[in-house]
C-alpha cells in the first residue's frame, strides 16, 4: 500500500497529454464513418457552409451526437471506476462491482418483453427501466452490506456479487422465455449506442454533471481512506457520509451510462490503472484524469469498432474487451513496479 | 403609352395568380403504419430501402424490384435483391450513414426491426413506414396490399393475390374430404437433441401444416418451445420435417441421433428437409410453403 501521495509522474504535464489526445479522439471519431468524407467537405459541413445535405446530416445528425454520447458514457464509466477503486481499495473494481450492470441488464430485459407504444414515453421505456433497476438494485445492495450504521466495503463486495448473479441468472431466464426479444436484448447486453439523437445526449448530461462534480470533490477524501476505515475516522473524515456521497455518485453516474448505451466494460476498469502508472495515485487528480482518460479511449474503440469489419459494426463492449485486456497488460508489464497497491 | 403598359403589367400579374393557383398540389398519400405512426408520400416511393428479408420478397413480388435502393444483409430472394446495396444486418447494425446517403424516399421496416431503430431512422428525416407481421395468409395478403400502394403496383398485386388464393384453394379442395391427420414434427434447432426446438401455436408453420392436411404435434403449446425428446417419442409423428436443414441437418444425420432411430417416421423414411426461409419470412413465399407441405405430406395427392 502505497505511504507516498506525491510520486514522480511518468509522464509530464498530465492535463495537457490527456486533452491532448482526447482532441486526437474526437477528431477521429467524427472523421471516421463508413461512409467517406474527405476533409475539406468535413470542415465545410461542420461550420455549416456545405451545399451537400447527406454529409451535413451524416456529420451532424449521426457523428456529432454519438460522439457526445460516447464522451458522456466513457467519461462516466472513467470516473466512477477511478472511485470505486479508491473507495474499495481493490485493484479490480470496477463500476459494475456492486449490481449497477447487472441491475440495469434486468430492467432492460423486462421492459423489452412487453410491447410499448410508439410515444415519447413508450420509447424511454427501456432506458428508464434499466435505470430505476440498477439504482434500486445498488440500495439493495446497500442494505444487505449496512451492519450497524457502518457499511465495511468488504460487506459491499460480497454483498455485490450475491445480487448481481442473482440479477443475471433472472435476466438469463427471462430471455429464455421471450425468444422474440432476444436479439435485442443481447445487442443491448453487449454495449453500444443504441438510442443515438441529440436528446438522449442532452437528457444524460444533468445526471453526469452532479454525479462527477461529487466525485471530483470527493478526490481528497478518497486519498484519505486509502489508508483504512479506521485510519481514516482518526484522521477526522466522515467516513460513512463520505461512502455514501461516492457510492451514490458513482451509481448514479454509471447507471445513467449503461441505461443508454448498454453494458461497456473494461474502460472502467483499465482507464484509472493506466493513469494511475502515468500520473500517480493522489485522487484529486485520479478522478478529472480518468474522467478525460475514459472519454478518450471509449472514442478510440467506437472508430475502431466502425473501421474493423467494416461496412459492419462491431458492438463497442467487444472491442473495449478485446483491445483492452492486451493493452492493459502491456502497461502493466512495461510499468516499474511503484508498489501502487 | 404609360396607361397601356400599366395594363399589360396589370394582366401580367393576374395571369401569374391565376396560374399559381391552377397549379395542382401534387398527390399525397397518407397511411397508418404497424406501430400507429402516420405518414405520408407525395406520391407512390421511387428508392425503396428494406430492412427485412420479408419485405425484400414482397417488395420483388409485385413488381417493384427496380425501385428498391438499398436491402438488409440478409435479403437473398429473389437472386435480383443481393445486387442491390447492402446496408447492414437488422440484427446487429444497421449502416445509417450508407442509408442516408441513398437518399431514401421510403424505408420499410418489419418486426424485426425495433421501435429504437424506427426512431433513428425518423430523427434523419426519413419515411419509415413498419409493416406488421401478418398472422394469417389473409392478413399476408393485406400486406401486399400496402406495400403496392406504397410502391404504386396496385394493379399487379391484384393479379399476384388473385394467383395466390386460386393456389390456396387448390389445395384446400384435395385436403377438405380426408378426415386423418398425420402427426408432424417440425424441427427449429436441434443442437441438444434431447431437447429440440419447434414452433406451436400462433406460428406460420402450424396453421399451414393443418391446412396442408396434418397436425404439428406441438400445437397446443405458445410460441417457439423447447420440447423434450421424451415428448416427440410419446406423440410419434408420422413426419418429421427439418427447418434446420440450412444448417446442415439431414435425415440422416437423425437417424444417428441417440434415441431417435425408434420413431415412427425416422424407420419410415418420412424425415424430409425443409427451407425454413419459406415460413419464417411472411411473404408471398408463404403460399410455396404450403404447396410443398401438402408435396411432402400428401404426395398421392399433389405431385
Amino acid at each position: 500500500m502505497s505511504t507516498c501521495i506525491h510520486l514522480s509522474m511518468k509522464v509530464p504535464r498530465p492535463f495537457l497529454t490527456s486533452f491532448f489526445f482526447l482532441i486526437v479522439a474526437l477528431i477521429l471519431s467524427i472523421a471516421i464513418g463508413s461512409v467517406f468524407i474527405p476533409p475539406v467537405e468535413l470542415w465545410s459541413a461542420l461550420t455549416g457552409v456545405t451545399s451537400n445535405e447527406t454529409f451535413r446530416t451524416i456529420i451532424w445528425d449521426i457523428r456529432l451526437p454519438r460522439t457526445m454520447l460516447i464522451v458522456l458514457v466513457g467519461a462516466a464509466l472513467g470516473g466512477s471506476g477511478a472511485a470505486y477503486q479508491g473507495l474499495f481499495r481493490n485493484p479490480l473494481a470496477d463500476p459494475y462491482l456492486i449490481g449497477v450492470a447487472s441491475g440495469a441488464g434486468l430492467g432492460a430485459v423486462l421492459a423489452m418483453s412487453v410491447n410499448w407504444p410508439y410515444t415519447g414515453l413508450g420509447l424511454l421505456a427501456v432506458p428508464l427501466a434499466a435505470f430505476i433497476a440498477s439504482l434500486l438494485t445498488v440500495y439493495i445492495v446497500y442494505l444487505l452490506a449496512n451492519i450497524g450504521g457502518m457499511v465495511p466495503t468488504t460487506s459491499l463486495i460480497l454483498a455485490g456479487v450475491a445480487v448481481s448473479s442473482f440479477a443475471v441468472s433472472l435476466t438469463s431466464f427471462l430471455m429464455l422465455r421471450s425468444t422474440g426479444e432476444v436479439r435485442r436484448a443481447l445487442g443491448w447486453l453487449l454495449g453500444g449506442v443504441s438510442l443515438i439523437g441529440w436528446d438522449v445526449t442532452l437528457t444524460l448530461i444533468p445526471y453526469l454533471a452532479i454525479g462527477l462534480t461529487a466525485l471530483l470533490l470527493n478526490g481528497y477524501s478518497l486519498n484519505v481512506m486509502q489508508f483504512g476505515d479506521d485510519q481514516a475516522v482518526q484522521m477526522g473524515l466522515n467516513v460513512r457520509r463520505a461512502k455514501v456521497t461516492i457510492v451514490v455518485a458513482a451509481s448514479l453516474v454509471t447507471a445513467a451510462a449503461v441505461s443508454f448505451a448498454g453494458i461497456i466494460g473494461f474502460v472502467g476498469l483499465v482507464v484509472p490503472h493506466i493513469v494511475r502508472i502515468w500520473w500517480g495515485v493522489d485522487y484529486r487528480r485520479l478522478i478529472p484524469l480518468s474522467i478525460i482518460g475514459g472519454a478518450t479511449v471509449l472514442l478510440f474503440a467506437d472508430v475502431l469498432s466502425r473501421i474493423i469489419i467494416t461496412p459492419q459494426e462491431l458492438p463497442v463492449g467487444i472491442v473495449t474487451a478485446l483491445a483492452g485486456a492486451p493493452f492493459f497488460l502491456w502497461v502493466l508489464r512495461h510499468s516499474k513496479n511503484q508498489g501502487l497497491w | 403609352m404609360l396607361r397601356k403598359t400599366l395594363l399589360f403589367t396589370l394582366l401580367l400579374v393576374l395571369l401569374t395568380a391565376c396560374v399559381a393557383q391552377a397549379t395542382p398540389t401534387p398527390a399525397t398519400l397518407t397511411f397508418t403504419d404497424g406501430l400507429g405512426r402516420e405518414i405520408s408520400l407525395n406520391g407512390p416511393a421511387q428508392k425503396v430501402i428494406s430492412l427485412a428479408p420479408s419485405n425484400t420478397e414482397i417488395l420483388f413480388a409485385i413488381g417493384a424490384g427496380s425501385q428498391v435502393v438499398g436491402r438488409d444483409q440478409l435479403s437473398d430472394y429473389p437472386a435480383e435483391a443481393t445486387n442491390v446495396t447492402d446496408i447492414g444486418s437488422s440484427f446487429e447494425a444497421l449502416n445509417t450513414e450508407l442509408i442516408v446517403s441513398l437518399k431514401p424516399d421510403l424505408v420499410l421496416a418489419a418486426e424485426i426491426n425495433t421501435p429504437e431503430q424506427v426512431k433513428q431512422l425518423e430523427d434523419l428525416g426519413l419515411t419509415v413506414y413498419y409493416l406488421k407481421n401478418p398472422l394469417t395468409l389473409e392478413e399476408m395478403y393485406d400486406n401486399l396490399e400496402l406495400v403496392a400502394q406504397l410502391t404504386g403496383h396496385e394493379a399487379e398485386t391484384a393479379t399476384l393475390i388473385e394467383s395466390l388464393k386460386a393456389r390456396v384453394a387448390a389445395v384446400d379442395e384435395k385436403i377438405a374430404p380426408i378426415s386423418s391427420r398425420p402427426g408432424v414434427f417440425y424441427e427449429l434447432d436441434a443442437t441438444d437433441p434431447a431437447k429440440p426446438f419447434t414452433a406451436g401455436k400462433g406460428t406460420f408453420i402450424t396453421q399451414l401444416i393443418e391446412r396442408a392436411g396434418g397436425q404439428n404435434i406441438a400445437a397446443d403449446i405458445d410460441g417457439y418451445p423447447q420440447l423434450s425428446l421424451e415428448q416427440v417419442v410419446a406423440s410419434d409423428p408420422a413426419f418429421i420435417i427439418l427447418g434446420d436443414s440450412a444448417y446442415g441437418v439431414t435425415p440422416e444425420s437423425i437417424a444417428s441421433r441417440p434415441g431417435w432411430e425408434n420413431l415412427s417416421a425416422v424407420k419410415n423414411n418420412q424425415v424430409f428437409p425443409f427451407d425454413d426461409n419459406l415460413v419464417s419470412r411472411p411473404g408471398p413465399r408463404l403460399v410455396d410453403a404450403l404447396e410443398e407441405l401438402a408435396k411432402l405430406l400428401r404426395p398421392e395427392l399433389f405431385q
